[in-house]
């Protein structure tokens, strides 16, 4: 069974502005402006998912830009350093971070996937029976960023379904 | 003098290599794992035991809490310093890694300031070492 729970748009917010503080803007002068645009565009996503006392994903997107200026950050590389496993091993575990913060808002319960990571749009996904609930979009140094998080239920599969 | 040495197990590389940076920059000498089991494996190899674990809660084969369990019912590995370093923030599951032998428990995300201070707290670095 799947409890409703809303983790909103603040809560969210709050913790991107800590992965920020921790590892992609230690010094506090490239913060995620948000756009409040959930169309933006992206062409790279990782997610985690999210099951048992609230089923769910937490999706991480950017340009393939800001995914290389993330792990250079990430790893204290420059940029033309970074390559493509350093991109995905970097996507993953900042929808880990994100993910599992969130599984702690949640109740009891609650179990986190191993990350998922995907060099393509976050709009070539499909969330069976879910729908997006909250995010947070924003422009990082001139590219496009969005955390969002899906919730999947069977009254989402019925409402597909009508 | 012998440098320290720290174990870094996450199955994340990117968070490995942060945590390497760190313990490296305190003058630890870092060993890396992937996941618990990998960790037990090179444990067994080693003459000296580290004097330091950071260990992640999710990893594949061997978790976090596994390993924390394992390494406190071996009396070769009793003098290490077991730090949980994970996503897992409920307070039931910091309860459940202090119990099973956890000496420290430091939420994801951590800055570099955070994670210095509570291996300050366990004297394994000094006191302003942040600073």
């Amino acid at each position: 069974m799947s409890v409703e729970v809303e983790v909103n748009e603040s809560d969210l917010a709050e913790m991107v502005e800590q992965v920020w503080e921790s590892y992609l803007d230690p010094e506090g002068v490239s913060p995620l402006i948000p756009t409040y645009d959930e169309n933006q565009p992206s062409e790279v996503h990782s997610s985690v998912s999210i099951t048992g006392s609230w089923s769910g994903h937490v999706v991480y997107a950017s340009s393939m830009a800001a995914a290389q200026r993330a792990a250079a950050a990430f790893l204290a590389m420059e940029m033309d350093e970074v390559s493509e496993e350093d991109i995905s091993d970097t996507l993953g575990e900042l929808a880990n971070i994100v993910g599992g913060n969130v599984k702690a808002m949640l109740p009891s319960g609650a179990q986190l996937s191993l990350p998922q990571v995907v060099l393509a749009p976050e709009s070539s996904a499909r969330y069976p029976n879910a729908q997006r609930i909250s995010g947070v979009y924003g422009i990082w140094e001139g590219e496009p960023v969005s955390i969002s998080m899906w919730h999947s239920s069977s009254d989402n599969k019925e409402e597909e379904g009508e | 003098m012998t440098p320290m040495r720290a174990m870094v197990i996450d199955d994340s590389r990117a968070m490995r290599m942060i945590l390497k940076r760190i313990v490296t920059k305190l003058n630890f000498e870092a060993v890396e794992a992937g996941d618990g089991k990998e960790a037990m494996d090179l444990l067994a190899d080693m003459t000296e035991v580290p004097e330091l674990a950071l260990i992640d809660w999710n990893m594949p084969n061997m978790n976090g809490l596994e390993f924390v369990t394992k390494v406190r019912a071996d009396p070769r590995l009793r003098e290490m310093t077991l730090v949980m370093v994970t996503t897992e923030s409920e307070q039931s599951q910091i309860v459940r890694a202090l119990a099973a032998g956890a000496h420290e428990y430091v939420i994801k995300p951590f800055t570099e300031g955070a994670m210095i201070e509570k291996l300050a707290l366990l004297g394994l670095v000094p006191t302003g070492a942040n600073s």
